[in-house]
């Protein structure tokens, strides 16, 4: 029983060992589990994240109270909001191209908890929170977290509606900006760790960069190289579109972009896959930069939860603070600024480590 | 011909140079109350714009009314100059009854489009090579003009939906060929603060072509006012017009005209409460443009909203223990103010040195979160450029054409109430761009807090036997008949202007609004045209048009 419980083993193994289940069918059963369990927590999160938090964070910085009235602290207006848009009626424009109108809300969340597969969450007792490790991990994430653009473009598309198809445009023309410097700046640390395994990034970072007075500092790629951090922390903002990136929604300038003409549940899911790539985002950050789930005292598994949503903490703080950059200037950053200083970071990186090497 | 011109056209100051100027074009005089008026033929009015503005310095043409009589229609130009708003000449156009053709004044001031549409719209007169004369407030299938003598007022007309124009239906049919797109911008849109629809042609994300198409929120206010009495009736209405706390400055434009119409003394004490109570407004008019064009950059409801909807609502405090209302004020009178200051005094002096201790603080932040924001310096500097001269042309007035550089402001320039005896700055920036029009009204917001300052200090100080707070007015108010008067004050907007005429009765015949946001919204166009899509919008923001105001 314990050898099955070994932290190198993945959630789906050690769900199969402990169901007493092997080959193909433990696989099979593991995975289907594992990958539930893995899927409602990130949900769950944005459930929470989505009608509550974001309101009371955003209260926060504006000098309000936010919801208060429902439950302790306003809690149970997450209850409340989920029938509430449930229950909306669902409104079709019409002319609105059917297959791709009704996928795109499906592939936008599918995409986010695709990438949760691959992200090693750390221990929560004796489970490790991760359904699989592959050698091509990060790669892998970036793939799953792209497929966000083609869900925009499809809504935007597929609506007919001029907003939308503008939203839509922007979508594409932001990410094709700002995907290839968040790559070579994940470039980097993969020149740092060696590896694009996930699992291995995160043991590259376990080590102490230096001791002060006696407080270590691990050596996190985030410390290591600060440089790179903020470049993708930057990079990330644009992928996932929150301000002052929020341009493929852009309200006030193109109304709400992609997702003008959705409504109920569709809109549900806009709203959740956005979260959850929000979520996402911020889980990349953490296994790359911020040690994955390491941290003191705590099980990792929570050290885990407490980056990412240190991460969807920052998007709220730079919404309330941040004024929206012009699109023409977004891709001028893209392209112009973002996309030579990452290469410079990835040349530099690589002499650095050969040198050292 | 007697009179000397001078050799300046600034020089040209009395009537008898202004006749000169004019020369043979003049058939006849008409003086109003406030200026001396011409009447010249309907043919000529391009050439006797142009010469008073060649040779007179009249380059702002403020308002056009347009009136019916039993036997003719009239358009009236109200000329002033930017350099002297004191100085001001009525143009009157009458036309024959069969056949009311006038020539449009467009080619001289760009102003004129949307006036003479207005005038059209709405009394009857048709404007003779004007680029572009369709109905601006009404439905384009209104039956009749409502301002009109012959205007059956009794016959209901609904206007369903279908037959308004469908601005899609073209579109559709465009060219193959064709790279521009048809967006409609409202009348439903979150950057429009209102109803406001605006029909834009964008070729990619930038604007080739747009117009503001507005009448959404058309009231008939003038028709209000022309059907309620002097004395007490029309007073509430001002407050409905720019209603975004600026009620007090609309009613002062109302008060200033009619008690100059009737001649009504306003004494002194109460001058200074106006004044304390107009700047107010304008504070709090100002807070609510900031959190709007911070709404509009941001593109949330971020921090800086909700901070300026604060300080706002700290100014909505204090006129609310002054006036008893917190939107709607209804708080003049002609010939002073409703009530005193509220008891015990020294608790509101105290609640407004609050306030106005706390405002530093406040604008600090203001500045440290916008103005001083690299990303908002990039979104908003050299975008919505309105040169001087445009802007002069359009009518611009208020923040918008101080913020071009023009160097006007009505309570300086033409001075009422107390402003004269107070000490305080008209502010101006040369930037032309989105950015000036932010920074002229945060640092306009610092000067109005000067001026209730120092009328706090004189209210304070002011010995209680001598606190008048109305004259006598008599309680039917009746003006000379064909009395005529054109007055304006600056509102929170630019120049709210109010043409009176009066006609023996206790009601005026003709009550012409004269609404800044109206002149200003007309340079969206100019300001807009080539430029992204975020920019137009940032632009409509800062001109910080009320809809309620545009159309009245």
């Amino acid at each position: 029983m314990a050898g099955l419980l070994q932290g190198e083993a993945m959630l789906p193994e050690q769900i199969a060992g402990l169901l007493g289940l092997s080959g193909t069918v433990g696989a099979a059963v593991g995975a289907f589990i594992g990958a539930f369990i893995v899927g409602n927590v990130m949900l769950a999160q944005t459930g929470v994240a989505g009608p509550w938090a974001k309101r009371k964070i955003t209260a926060g910085f504006t000098d309000r109270i936010a919801v208060n009235r429902i439950g302790p602290f306003g809690l149970f207006i997450i209850v409340a909001d989920a029938i509430r848009l449930l229950s909306k009626e669902l409104i079709v424009p019409e002319g609105a191209d059917r297959p791709s109108y009704d996928l795109a809300p499906l592939i936008l969340p599918a995409s986010a908890m695709l990438g949760f597969a691959v992200i090693p969450m750390g221990n929560l007792g004796p489970f490790n929170i991760q359904l699989a490790d592959p050698e091509a991990g990060l790669a892998l994430v970036f793939a799953f977290a792209s497929i966000a653009s083609v869900s925009l473009v499809m809504g935007g598309y597929a609506s007919n509606n001029k907003y939308s198809l503008m939203g839509g445009l922007r979508a594409v023309a932001q990410n094709i900006a700002y995907e290839i410097p968040l790559i070579v700046t994940a470039m980097s640390v993969v020149v740092f760790a060696g590896s694009l395994q996930m699992g291995e990034i995160v043991a590259a970072q376990t080590g102490t960069l230096v001791s002060v007075a006696g407080v270590s500092i691990p050596s996190w790629f985030a410390f290591v190289n600060p440089f790179a951090f903020v470049l993708f922390l930057v990079a990330n903002m644009a992928e996932i579109g929150r301000n002052p990136f929020d341009i493929p929604e852009a309200p006030t300038e193109i109304v709400a972009g992609y997702q003008t003409e959705y409504s109920s549940v569709y809109f549900v899911l806009f709203y959740l896959g956005e979260f959850l790539h929000v979520f996402l985002g911020g889980a990349i950050m953490a296994t790359i930069f911020l040690g994955g789930p390491a941290g003191p005292v705590l099980p990792g598994f929570v050290w885990f939860i407490i980056k990412i949503w240190a991460f969807f903490l920052f998007t709220q703080w730079c919404r309330s603070a941040l004024p929206r950059v012009r699109i023409d200037q977004l891709i001028e950053i893209g392209w112009k600024g973002m996309l030579v200083l990452s290469f410079a970071n990835l040349v530099l990186t690589a002499i650095i480590v050969g040198v050292i090497a | 011909m007697s009179v000397e011109l001078p050799a300046d056209a600034d020089a040209v100051q009395t009537p008898e140079e202004i006749e000169a100027v004019l020369g043979d074009l003049v058939i006849g005089r008409d003086d109003h109350e406030n200026a001396p008026g011409f009447i010249i033929k309907p043919d000529t009015v391009v050439d006797a714009l142009d010469r008073l503005r060649e040779q007179a310095g009249f380059d702002h043409l403020s308002c056009v009314t347009a009136q019916e009589y039993a036997d003719r229609y009239e358009s009236i130009y109200h000329l002033t100059s930017y350099g002297d708003r004191t100085k001001e000449v009525s143009i009157i156009v009458p036309t024959d009854k069969e056949n009311p053709v006038s020539q449009s004044a467009n080619e001289v001031f760009r102003t004129a489009d949307w006036h003479e549409r207005e005038a059209y719209d709405l009394v009857g007169i048709e404007y003779d090579e004007h680029p572009d004369l369709r109905r601006i407030l009404l439905p384009e299938t209104w039956q009749g003009h409502p301002l009109g003598q012959s205007y059956d007022q009794d016959r209901p007309q609904v206007v369903p939906l279908r037959e308004h124009a469908n601005p899609l239906k073209e579109d559709q049919q465009a060219d193959e060929d064709d790279e521009t797109m048809f967006l409609n911008i409202g009348p439903h849109h979150p950057a429009t603060h209102g109803v406001l629809h605006i029909e834009t042609v964008l070729d990619g994300e930038q604007v080739v072509d747009l117009e503001p198409d507005i009448g959404y929120l058309h009231r008939c206010e003038e028709q209000v006012c022309q059907n309620s009495t002097y004395r007490y009736q029309i007073m509430p209405y001002p407050d409905r017009w720019d209603y975004i706390s600026a009620g007090l400055l609309n009613e002062w434009a109302y008060a200033r005209t009619a008690e100059q119409l009737a001649d009504i003394e306003v004494p002194e004490y109460a001058q200074v409460i106006r004044t304390m109570g107009a700047e107010l407004c304008r504070m709090a008019a100002h807070f609510l443009a900031l959190g709007t064009f911070a709404l509009d950059i941001y593109g949330d409801f971020t921090a800086l909203f909700m901070y300026s909807i604060r300080d706002r609502e700290k100014v909505q405090n204090i006129l609310e223990e002054l006036t008893g209302q917190r939107l709607m004020f209804n708080y003049f009178r002609l010939g002073g103010v409703v009530w005193d200051l509220p008891e015990p005094r020294e608790e509101f002096f105290e609640m407004t040195r609050d306030f106005l201790d706390e405002l530093p603080t406040a604008l600090e932040e203001y500045h440290d979160m916008m103005t001083s924001n690299e990303i908002l310096q990039m979104r908003t500097v050299d975008t919505g450029v309105l040169p001087a001269d445009v802007a002069k042309s359009y009518g611009a007035t208020g923040p918008v054409a101080r913020a071009s550089g023009i160097d006007y402001d009505v309570r300086r320039d033409d001075p009422y109430g107390y402003y004269e005896n107070l000490d305080w700055d008209v502010i101006t920036e040369d930037g032309c761009d989105n950015f000036s029009r932010l920074l002229v009204r945060m640092r306009e917001v610092e000067e109005s807090a000067k001026i209730v300052e120092q009328c706090i200090d004189l209210l304070e100080d002011w010995p209680e036997d001598e606190r008048n707070i109305q004259s006598n007015v008599p309680r039917t108010i009746k003006p000379d008949d064909d009395a005529e008067i054109y007055k304006a004050v600056e509102g929170a907007k630019g120049e709210l202007g109010i043409y009176m005429r009066a006609d023996g009765t206790e009601k005026p015949a003709r009550f012409k609004i004269r609404s800044p946001c109206f002149s200003n919204l007309q340079t969206l166009p100019e300001m807009s045209n080539g430029e992204y899509v975020p920019d137009a919008i940032a632009s409509l923001g800062s001109l910080d048009i009320v809809l309620g105001e545009v159309d009245r």
